[in-house]
């Protein structure tokens, strides 16, 4: 295990950045407006998605170390969760046809 | 690999991951059973968007992202406990995981709050399909949680650096889990 870890500076960046997208989630989510419960326009779903699997990369690459992987291996995660959450995203589109 | 390591300790292409390989087979393996279920979830939704949407409404997102925000810094500390053990200071690295274990308790005080109020009003996981995901998903993850802090509790007593870094890549995967789980059932309508 003589793999290199992530710096305390670089480590605090990367929760701040979680942090923040967080509440970009929240309020990409219009939660602070009068809307309601109203449906979410096609820019909020994805702006909310797409935050989400930026934090899970930030999860993988910067806490989990990642990064310090093989290329297959960082590969593969991302297809995965670009898969999820494309598939997610394609699920909330078609609802917000019928 | 580590430095003297024999051909007994060679997982081949899973050598190339950092920390125990065998965690990173558990990660991968709870990474595809929920991204089953979250990809499940929405196109179950597509099928009953008015009956989601109008169940959706008995959430708080508000309680959801203040405990999304508590597991994520659990998660700074818990990388920060393997900072420390990494240079040694077995003193600050015990400190680091039980503040991670502290936030984790937090963590599963408000969910626990949430179901009590949902519970006593009359929502459970039979009113409706979204409960059903709801309680599912949810009592899965916190599962999970209870089940990471059993072993953050562990680790605090058997503190090595192979022990730190294959249990703090637990808490990280349940945190990432959180971090999908929330905008679908909490934000996205």
């Amino acid at each position: 295990m003589n793999e290199i870890l992530p710096g305390t500076g670089h480590l605090i960046k990367t929760w701040l950045l979680l942090m923040a997208l967080t509440l970009l989630s929240m309020w990409s989510a219009q939660l602070d407006s009068h809307s309601g419960w109203l449906p979410l326009p096609t820019w909020g779903i994805a702006l909310v998605l797409i935050s989400a699997g930026f934090k899970v990369h930030q999860i993988l690459m910067v806490y989990l170390n990642l990064r310090v992987s093989s290329a297959g291996w960082k590969g593969g995660f991302i297809c995965l969760l670009v898969a999820t959450v494309s598939l997610v995203f394609l699920a909330y589109l078609s609802a917000g046809q019928t | 690999m580590a430095e003297g390591s024999t051909q007994e300790d060679d997982w081949g292409p899973l050598s190339a991951l950092p920390g125990n390989p065998l965690m990173w087979v558990l990660i991968l393996s709870e990474m595809l059973v929920f991204s089953a279920f979250f990809i499940l979830f929405a196109w179950q939704r597509a099928a009953e968007v008015t009956l989601f949407n109008k169940s959706q409404q008995f959430l708080d997102p508000v309680s959801g992202g203040l405990n999304t925000m508590i597991l994520l810094t659990s998660g700074l500390f818990a990388a920060l406990a393997i900072q420390a053990i990494a240079e040694g200071r077995l003193r600050r690295t015990r400190q680091w995981l039980g503040l991670t274990m502290v936030l984790g308790a937090i963590f599963c005080v408000i969910k626990v709050m949430e179901y009590a109020g949902k519970l006593s009003a009359g929502l459970t996981p039979e009113t409706n399909t979204f409960f059903t995901y709801y309680y599912l998903l949810t009592a899965f993850h916190l599962a999970h949680v209870v089940f990471g802090l059993g072993l953050l509790g562990l680790v605090c007593w058997q503190t090595s650096r192979v022990n730190v870094t294959t249990v703090t890549a637990f808490w990280h995967m349940v945190d990432l889990i959180w971090v999908m789980l929330y905008p679908l059932l909490y934000l996205l309508r």
